[in-house]
Order: structure tokens, then C-alpha cells, then sequence
């Protein structure tokens, strides 16, 4: 039943990330609503292969990378559901349910890596993961946006007024849903980080700062940059688009590094 | 048998003096219907655009419908019009219909005013009575095939007109322009005309001009504000949009000036449309960071890629259009067969209601089993026409002679005496009720 739930969700995720990417080379004309539909029926799917999962294993899955990662792409669905609605960036889905079904599959992969070490702040974990995670979730989303930006600024500076140009939105509303996701983001992943440290040097990490870790680190120098960046120097647009792709593809960095194993120190 | 024909005269057909002298006034096109339902038509629809003056009308001969319209548009015209019109009848004036609600006819192909002017000269053709049954099904079904065209093909997409896309650009910078800084440098007519388009927005329009009394003018003309030459650079600061089109030789938009905008600007997207010939902006201007530079050129080629798109997009459409006109074909001749079908199946029905009559008077039948032998005879009549009525629904290219055939072997179109049974419409019981000639010949 586990198993079938996951596979019906990946299956699922698939589907959609190429109807979204239908929609946005093509155009779907009025069949968007169908899209997210699709979405919507692999998150249903996704909360079930959780809960599932949950109760055969009876813990929370902010334990190891296998629920960080599953949780993750879940959380990503639905901020992209929630955005679309607001911002109505459907075609952005052609960027972001691809990186659900990564971290879904990646998840997949990863069922016995990182089991908790014994002495363990146990109650704090599921803070520390759940905190970064929430931030992971609004920078995912961040960098579908930022990556729409990029592509369309590079459409309009080269003059191609064709194809995806006509689909994906206004570069001021992807701008917009990338900064705000990293305003929302960015405070979570810093708690997630100071949490981080605090297992550090209380010893929860018997070996000290591991290489994910440190790639961590990067990853929050990054986004700390553009987001000071883009509030005191009034950064906009490609500049601070190119830099949250740049601080959301150092987190991927970090995630496949916890997920082989080599995050675990 | 009734049939479409329509009769018109169009950008590709006549000149704008002639069309002017025809066109009809969206308040009049009523009373135009109704003429022409005073001159013998039995449904006419007008359509008057600046494109393109049509009749479109219904009666029993093609013929006859085309010379009366040709009547009425040359006692308008006051002379001849033979070299300037053009006229289509049947499946061809249907297609004709199709294809200009679905802007395929249009100056602009894909331009979508045509199909609120057809659905205007419907209002008033049905309003007048002018479109009944032919008429009102074939526009109803053109405004469908519109909408099909629209959104199974790339007709529509894509703006042909500098102005609109100026807005179509802006657009894709900015999303919403309510409220966005629009900033006209210049009084070119053709950044006036973008200027325009914009304000239809609900920008907030700023005009700069050398001239004072030039920029409070055309702001007064584009519903903006007036600013001073000098606070050129404050505006270009401030602005989301610059649409320039001075006549000025030089750069007015040097790369040092923009430099410090940019900068000024903290890289924030300014969307610059340099409409003047010579330019006014530097073209390097369109590498400075989060500026978009766009000349009259660009505008142009957008325009006629936009262009090319829909054209090779009309040849779906057109396929569009062959598959919708063959259905209302369909539909057309379906409703030619269908009065003759019942008219067959009431000559055979009354012939055996009046012997089923003669037959029970003479005998003691209780109702229910007089019911019953109702039913039977129903039933045979059923069975004795279905492979004639099969015939004629199934027929194709003899589908017309075979109906011509059915009405002359059975008399359908002559008038008859009423065959219903005698003793219940008055005839004294038992005495022979008038029958059609078939029963005088089934009886022999």
C-alpha cells in the first residue's frame, strides 16, 4: 500500500510536470484549470503516502532525508498551488513540479540513510529539519519564478516575441512571487540554520561541521546576499534572479549530499 | 427551397469613397433590413463596417435573391456597381459568412472588431425579422465558428499595430499598467498613437517636449501632464515607460545620460520605445541592465512576424471553416427533407385512418381494440415507407431529385381535400370520405 502510494504520487508528479510543460510551450487555452487538477490529485496522493508512511513507521518524518526530501516536494506542490492562485503563474509549474518529482524520487532513494544518532536532541530535530524545510519549500519556489524571469527577460532583450514568450507572465509578477518567496524563505532557513549550529556546538555532531553543512552555509551567504541585495541596494530582476537560482541550486548541492550520505557526520 | 446569397462590396473590391457612400449606420441597420424585406426578400441581414458593406439574404431562388440586393445596393449607390462588388450563393455565401466572423476575410486576419460588428448586424436583422431560419442559423453558427477559430488556432495571437504592441510589451514587462509611469518624449504622431493606447490603460502620463506650448497641448490631447525639458532626467527616473519621437537629429538618449538613469533607477525595468526616425535613444542604451530598448524597427518586424503567424494559423482555420460549412449543408438540406418526409408519412397515415373508419363503423370494436388496430396500421405505414424514407435521408448527390421525385408521385405539393375520417369531421356514417387519388388507385 506504501509502495503503491508512492509510486501512484511519482507517477503523478510526472504527468503534471509534463502538462505543465505542455502548457507552457504550447498552451493549453482554457484546459490550465485541468493542469493544476492533475497537481492537485498527486498532492491528495502525496499527504496519503505520508500519513501512510507516518503511521507504519509511528515518527515524524523530520528525522532523516528520506522524510525531509518527501515533505519537501509535498510542501513545494502545494506553495505552487497556493502562489498560482494568487499570482496566476501556471506555466511557472513547468519549472517547479520537475524539481517535486526530483526531491520526490530523491526521497526514494534515500530510505535508509541518516538513521538518528543516539543522543540526539530528539525534540529539537523535527524543528531544525522542519523550520529549513519550510524555507527549501519558498526558495524552490522562488527559483521556478526567477528561472520564468530570466527566460523572459532574455526573450525580450532578443527580441523573440514568440512561443513562451506569450505564456509565461509579466516579469514584474515573477520578480514579485521570487522576492516574496525569498522574504518568507529566508527567515525560516536562517532558524533552520542557527538550530543547525546550535546541534553543532552543543556535540549532537560528534564530528563537527560536516561538508553539507558547510555547503549549507554557502547556500545562506547566498541568499543572505540577494536578499540584502535586493533590499538595500534595490536589486531587481535578472541580477537577483540569477542569484536566488545560484543560492537554490547550493541547497540541491546540500540535500544530495545528505541523501548519498555524506551529509550524516 | 431555400437559399443564401450575399452581395458586397469590400476593401478588396472597392474603394473607401464607394464604401463610405454604402455603409450603414449601426442605428440603421434595421431599417435597412426592413427595406430590403419591402423589395421581396424573405430574410436580409446587413453588415457595415469600414472594410466592407454586405447584404446577406434568404429566398426560394439564389438568383432572384442576388438581383434584388444588387437592385437595392445600386439604387443606393445611384449607378452601376459591377466592378466593385462581389457576390457568393449557397454553400459559398455560408463559407463567405464563416470566414468573415472568424476574421479570415479582415484586412488584418485575426482582427477581433469584426465579429462584435457581425454580431451587431445579427442584433438588427433579428430585431427587424431579417434573420429567421437560414439566416439565423448561419450566423449563429458563424459566431460559433469564430470562437473555434480563436481558440483552436493562433489567429488571434500576437498584435499587428505598433501602438498595440507597444501595449503588449509593456505589458509583458509590467502586467498591469494601471497606474504604471508613462513618459511621451516628443510629438511624433506615432508616439502620440502609442501614447494613447497606453492611457486607455489608466497610466500616469507625463509629457515632455522642447516646446512648452507642444507638450501641454498633446498632454492636453493624451489626458497627461505637461513637465518641464529640463526635468527630463527626474522623469526618466521616475518612469516605468519612455516613448520617444522627437525630430531631433542627434541622440536624445545618450548612453551617459541613461548610464546615470539606470543607475539612479537601481536597475528597476524601464521600457523604452524609441519611435523616432533618426532615433533618439543610443542603441547601447539596450544593454544598460534592466533596460529594454525597442525602435520602429523592432516594432515593425514584431508586426509582420505577428502577421506571417496568422496567416499560416488561417489555413487551420479555413479547415475550420470547410467542416462547419458542410455541417450547415447538412443541417440545410435536412430541413428541405424533412417537410416532405412528414408529408408522405400524413398522405399514407390519413389514406389508413379513413379506411380503418369505414371499416369499424360497420362493426362492433370496443376502443381498446380499436386502438390497437390504429396501431397496426401506424405500424404498416411505417414499415411500407421506411425504405423510401431511407432513401432520401441516405441519398447524396441525388438527394434533391429524389425529394422532387417523392412530391411529384405522391402529389405532395398539390392542395388536397382534408382526408380525416368522415363520421368524426361530420360526414354521415358510412358514406365513403374524399380520399387522396392514392387510395382511388390502391382500391383498384
Amino acid at each position: 500500500m506504501l509502495e503503491a502510494s508512492f509510486m501512484a504520487t511519482a507517477v503523478l508528479y510526472a504527468a503534471a510536470s509534463l502538462a505543465y510543460y505542455v502548457l507552457l510551450s504550447r498552451g493549453l487555452g482554457a484546459s490550465e484549470r485541468y493542469v493544476h487538477g492533475l497537481l492537485g490529485a498527486a498532492v491528495l496522493c502525496h499527504v496519503a503516502f505520508v500519513a501512510l508512511e507516518r503511521q507504519a513507521r509511528g515518527a515524524s518524518p523530520f528525522v532523516d532525508i528520506h522524510g525531509t526530501l518527501t515533505v519537501l516536494s509535498l510542501g513545494t506542490s502545494i506553495a505552487f498551488l497556493l502562489a498560482t492562485l494568487r499570482y496566476r503563474i501556471a506555466v511557472v509549474g513547468a519549472f517547479v513540479t520537475p524539481i517535486t518529482l526530483a526531491f520526490l524520487l530523491g526521497a526514494g532513494v534515500s530510505h535508509h540513510t541518516a538513521p538518528l544518532t543516539p543522543g540526539f536532541a530528539i525534540a529539537l530535530l523535527p524543528v531544525h529539519v522542519g523550520v529549513t524545510v519550510l524555507g527549501l519549500v519558498a526558495f524552490a519556489l522562488a527559483f521556478g519564478a526567477s528561472l520564468g524571469y530570466v527566460l523572459q527577460e532574455r526573450k525580450l532583450r532578443r527580441k523573440e516575441l514568440t512561443g513562451i514568450f506569450r505564456r509565461l507572465p509579466p516579469l514584474d509578477v515573477l520578480d514579485t512571487v521570487s522576492s516574496r518567496a525569498l522574504v518568507i524563505g529566508f527567515p525560516l532557513f536562517t532558524a533552520g540554520v542557527i538550530l543547525g549550529a546550535l546541534f553543532v556546538a552543543r556535540g549532537a555532531s560528534p564530528d563537527g561541521i560536516s561538508p553539507a553543512q558547510m555547503v549549507g552555509l554557502v547556500t545562506w551567504l547566498v541568499f543572505a546576499s540577494v536578499l540584502f541585495l535586493r533590499v538595500l541596494a534595490g536589486w531587481q530582476g535578472r541580477r537577483a534572479a540569477i542569484g536566488t537560482m545560484l543560492g537554490f541550486a547550493c541547497s540541491v548541492v546540500v540535500l544530495t549530499m545528505y541523501a548519498l550520505g555524506g551529509g550524516a557526520s | 427551397m431555400n437559399e443564401i446569397a450575399v452581395v458586397g462590396l469590400s476593401h478588396r473590391t472597392a474603394p473607401v469613397e464607394l464604401r463610405e457612400r454604402l455603409s450603414t449606420a449601426t442605428s440603421d441597420l434595421a431599417a435597412e433590413v426592413v427595406a430590403l424585406r419591402d423589395a421581396g426578400l424573405e430574410e436580409a441581414l446587413v453588415l457595415s463596417t469600414c472594410n466592407r458593406v454586405e447584404i446577406y439574404a434568404a429566398g426560394r431562388s439564389a438568383h432572384d435573391v442576388v438581383k434584388r440586393v444588387r437592385a437595392h445596393l445600386e439604387q443606393r449607390a445611384e449607378g452601376s456597381l459591377a466592378e466593385a462588388t462581389y457576390e457568393h450563393v449557397g454553400e459559398e455565401a455560408v463559407r463567405h459568412a464563416f470566414r468573415v466572423a472568424a476574421s479570415l476575410d479582415s484586412l488584418v486576419v485575426g482582427e477581433p472588431q469584426i465579429l462584435g460588428q457581425v454580431k451587431q448586424a445579427f442584433d438588427a436583422a433579428t430585431g427587424a425579422e431579417g434573420a429567421r431560419t437560414l439566416l439565423s442559423r448561419c450566423f449563429t453558427r458563424a459566431f460559433a465558428v469564430a470562437k473555434r477559430v480563436r481558440s483552436e488556432t493562433g489567429i488571434a495571437e500576437g498584435t499587428v499595430s505598433v501602438s498595440s504592441i507597444a501595449v503588449e510589451l509593456a505589458r509583458s514587462i509590467f502586467g498591469e499598467l494601471s497606474g504604471r509611469r508613462v513618459l511621451l518624449l516628443g510629438a511624433g504622431e506615432m508616439g502620440e498613437a502609442a501614447a494613447k493606447s497606453l492611457a486607455d490603460r489608466h497610466v500616469v502620463l507625463r509629457v515632455v517636449n522642447r516646446s512648452t506650448e507642444k507638450a501641454l497641448a498633446l498632454a492636453a490631447r493624451c489626458g497627461g501632464e505637461a513637465r518641464d525639458y529640463e526635468l527630463l532626467a527626474s522623469e526618466l527616473v521616475k518612469a516605468d515607460v519612455v516613448i520617444s519621437s522627437t525630430s531631433t537629429p542627434g541622440f536624445v538618449l545618450t548612453e551617459e545620460l541613461m548610464r546615470d538613469v539606470v543607475r539612479a533607477r537601481r536597475h528597476r525595468p524601464l521600457f523604452l520605445i524609441d519611435i523616432a526616425v533618426p532615433r533618439d535613444v543610443d542603441p547601447r542604451v539596450g544593454a544598460l541592465e534592466g533596460v529594454f530598448l525597442y525602435d520602429v524597427d523592432d516594432l515593425q518586424s514584431v508586426a509582420e512576424a505577428n502577421l506571417r503567424s496568422r496567416r499560416a494559423e488561417a489555413e487551420a482555420a479555413e479547415r475550420i471553416v470547410a467542416v462547419e460549412v458542410a455541417e450547415f449543408e447538412q443541417w440545410r438540406r435536412s430541413l428541405e427533407l424533412a417537410p416532405t418526409i412528414v408529408a408522405l408519412r400524413e398522405r399514407h397515415l390519413a389514406v389508413v385512418r379513413a379506411e380503418l373508419e369505414k371499416t369499424v363503423s360497420k362493426l362492433h370494436v370496443e376502443p381498446a381494440d380499436r386502438a390497437a388496430l390504429e396501431r397496426m396500421g401506424e405500424a404498416i405505414v411505417g414499415k411500407l415507407l421506411h425504405p423510401a424514407l431511407h432513401a432520401l435521408k441516405s441519398a447524396e448527390e441525388d438527394r434533391d431529385a429524389l425529394v422532387a421525385a417523392a412530391r411529384r408521385l405522391y402529389e405532395l405539393d398539390r392542395p388536397r381535400e382534408d382526408p380525416s375520417p368522415a363520421g368524426a369531421e361530420g360526414h354521415p356514417r358510412g358514406a365513403t370520405a374524399p380520399v387522396p387519388t392514392l387510395d382511388r388507385g390502391e382500391r383498384r
